[in-house]
């Protein structure tokens, strides 16, 4: 009780009869007096006081009692503002253990002359009066009035020890200082947590983050869009350029950075050859940036052929469109002249290897816009009416290639430059506007069409396109290398290009459509699926990686996530091949994963693996991992 | 709540796929499903770390790769 009052009288800024009361022999009686009012009369009298909204020192010592009554935020928090060492939560820890009556008896028999000693038990007796308290709610009304009175005695008496209780004040708060910080902290705990500023700063951040997300994912859109669409030669400069403009739905990122190697060199030497037919034909030069913008399409295509591996569909096509591909090419060349030339070279660049993947090229650049859907088939009967397999990369350089060649022979017949240069821009304007794939699958189904009734159409059109473009018999031979897709392309949107032929552009859409597309999706979709390996689906590693990382992230950086879960399952699968092994085992089990786990340090003495199994993992699979005792002495899942 | 169900036949299938002789037992791919999570969620906590420290809003590509770097060494068994 002496330590309670004490207690009490030390919070109390001004000193308090409480306080004088301890340092005096009076104390005792005083305390004795006070206990059972106390008690009441701190709850009472803190909640009078607090409901006065005074920051009186009596206040103080009730800050357990006033806790308990009026346990509002408010206040608390005006108690904890006020009181900054906070006996109460100690001492109720304290009162909870032992019981209350007890605790009331102890401190006046424990009272002892010394002021520390005091200061203990008051944390004891304080403990008691705040059980007792809380235990007759009702007496805090009732002995308000003793309460007061109490206090009044104990004013005149105190204040004369004033200076002597502050120092013993002093010298309590000094003793129970640990005990206050504790409570202190726990105080502040329950009302809230010392600001953490970095955590604000990042949540501003974060704030600031989101809002800005929709305006860099517009902007990133926009750089896409951009990107594509613009002067092609720059914008497949990166993997994720060439990722990002697949539109394919399985794009391999390893082929995408093949892609990107092939791309650049066949960029560069598209540059050049761009060059060099500008110089020939200086009238071309729009057609020229047309086809190097139609060339980065068909760049993006072709990453996303590489990505395919329809070497199967490729032999189907192959067959159907040799008729097409001599044809084909020369339509293309003509088409394309411009157009190719950046093409063509770019191809070249591209098919450094595969000569006799020039015509399969020629043949593939027609198929593989079809196929952008179907991903490389056109390459593979590229490859295929060259006799050569084609390899994913090499195939597209060697479609340039191979239409080079093919146009050499042609060049005679050249095509209609103009018309060609016509298409190839408009194609291009078109290409660039579009979504690659889409215009891929327009191209292909013109290619497809012109494959099958085109032959002759693309025969009638070199004839009518060789007269315009004789003079682009140069820059031809080297746009002969550009795909065919953009051939396909250019005269489907220019049926003028074959007046003789308008139905080609109507009819042979239909027929040969059903034609082609039948063999076409079959090998394709069988031969996808066989060829394709297994991964996690990218767009649950988007999900779970943006989810984890709470803030906006490049795409690029999805794909580099991508390749890292690819590693992880590698090296994880090596672990646990030679941990099964070391057990004797040829089977993962259970035990091996969580040493698997416990290796990599997310599971450790302190973090048992049940505990990681019930954050991360959805509620179903929970059960099937963590037994679960249920009655009847049985334990779920089964053991 | 994001995307509840686990990919499991995936899982056994890329596992297959690297160690084909290797067998898994039951709950197995679910143990290493929550690896995989973890794996990513300190990937993520490290990639943050990397484009906050360059005072980027947004994660970049190449706060990605020196994540990666550092969080593959640590995840080896």
């Amino acid at each position: 009780m002496d330590g309670r009052v004490g207690l009490r009288a030390s919070r109390r800024a001004a000193p308090t009869p409480r306080v004088a009361v301890r340092s005096s022999p009076r104390q005792r009686a005083r305390v004795r007096e006070q206990e059972p009012v106390v008690s009441a009369m701190s709850g009472s009298g803190l909640g009078k006081e607090n409901k006065a909204g005074s920051s009186t020192p009596l206040r103080h010592r009730p800050n357990a009692f006033s806790e308990l009554d009026n346990a509002t935020p408010r206040v608390m928090l005006r108690k904890i503002i006020q009181n900054q060492p906070q006996v109460s939560p100690l001492a109720l820890q304290t009162v909870q253990l032992e019981e209350t009556e007890d605790a009331r008896p102890e401190p006046p028999s424990q009272r002892t002359s010394s002021t520390v000693e005091l200061q203990l038990p008051d944390l004891v007796p304080e403990d008691a009066s705040v059980t007792t308290f809380r235990m007759t709610r009702k007496r805090k009304k009732l002995s308000i009035s003793e309460f007061e009175r109490a206090a009044d005695k104990r004013l005149p008496q105190n204040q004369a020890h004033s200076t002597l209780d502050s120092t013993l004040v002093r010298s309590l708060r000094m003793s129970v200082g640990s005990v206050m910080a504790p409570d202190t902290v726990e105080k502040r705990g329950l009302l809230r947590r010392p600001q953490n500023h970095k955590a604000i700063d990042i949540a501003a951040f974060e704030g600031g983050v989101e809002q800005n997300m929709l305006q860099i994912k517009a902007q990133d859109y926009l750089v896409d869009l951009q990107t594509s669409s613009m002067t092609g030669t720059t914008t497949i400069r990166t993997d994720a350029e060439v990722v990002l403009n697949n539109t394919e739905l399985f794009v391999e990122p390893q082929l995408g950075e093949q892609n990107l190697l092939a791309v650049e060199p066949q960029l560069s030497d598209s540059k050049t050859s761009a060059q060099r037919s500008n110089t020939s034909y200086p009238a071309h030069e729009k057609a020229r940036l047309e086809g190097l913008v139609s060339r980065v399409s068909t760049d993006e295509r072709r990453t996303l052929r590489f990505s395919e591996k329809d070497l199967i569909t490729d032999h189907e096509h192959v067959d159907g469109i040799t008729q097409k591909t001599p044809a084909k090419e020369g339509e293309d060349e003509q088409d394309h002249s411009q157009q190719n030339d950046p093409m063509e070279q770019f191809s070249e660049s591209e098919e450094m290897a595969g000569t006799t993947e020039h015509h399969a090229d020629a043949e593939y650049s027609e198929h593989s816009e079809k196929k952008l859907s179907r991903k490389a088939v056109s390459q593979l009967t590229a490859a295929q009416d060259a006799g050569v397999e084609m390899e994913m990369t090499p195939s597209e350089g060697g479609v340039a290639e191979g239409t080079e060649h093919q146009d050499s022979p042609k060049a005679e017949l050249q095509m209609a430059g103009s018309p060609g240069g016509h298409s190839p821009a408009s194609y291009s304007l078109k290409k660039s506007g579009a979504k690659p794939l889409k215009e891929a699958v327009e191209q292909t189904g013109e290619i497809e069409r012109g494959t099958i009734t085109g032959v002759l159409d693309a025969a009638e059109e070199e004839a009518t396109d060789d007269e315009s473009d004789i003079e682009d018999h140069e820059s031809e031979e080297i746009s002969m290398k550009t795909p065919m897709f953009v051939h396909a392309a250019a005269y489907r949107p220019h049926p003028v290009l074959s007046p003789p032929h308008p139905v080609k552009s109507a009819s042979p859409e239909l027929p040969p459509q059903p034609v082609r597309a039948k063999p076409v999706p079959k090998s394709s979709g069988a031969a996808q699926r066989k060829t394709r390996e297994p991964e996690i689906a990218s767009s649950l590693i988007k999900q779970i990686f943006s989810h984890y990382v709470k803030t906006p992230v490049t795409r690029d950086a999805y794909k580099i996530v991508e390749k890292c879960s690819e590693r992880y399952f590698k090296q994880i699968s090596s672990d646990l091949e030679a941990y099964s092994q070391h057990a004797g085992r040829k089977t993962v089990e259970m035990a091996d994963v969580e040493l698997l786990m416990r290796r990599q340090g997310l599971v450790t003495d302190k973090m048992p693996l049940h505990v990681l199994v019930e954050r991360h993992l959805p509620l179903e699979y929970r059960k099937l991992l963590i037994p679960i005792a249920v009655s009847g002495n049985k334990v779920i899942p089964c053991k | 709540g994001y995307r509840r169900t686990v990919p499991r036949g995936t899982l056994r299938k890329i596992i297959k796929k690297h160690k084909p002789h290797l067998r898994l037992a039951a709950n197995t791919d679910l143990l290493v499903h929550l690896s995989f999570l973890l794996f990513l969620h300190r990937l993520a906590e490290e990639a943050r770390t990397n484009a906050f420290e360059n005072k980027s809003k947004i994660i970049k590509p190449e706060h990605t790769i020196a994540a990666a770097k550092v969080i593959l060494k640590k995840s080896r068994g």
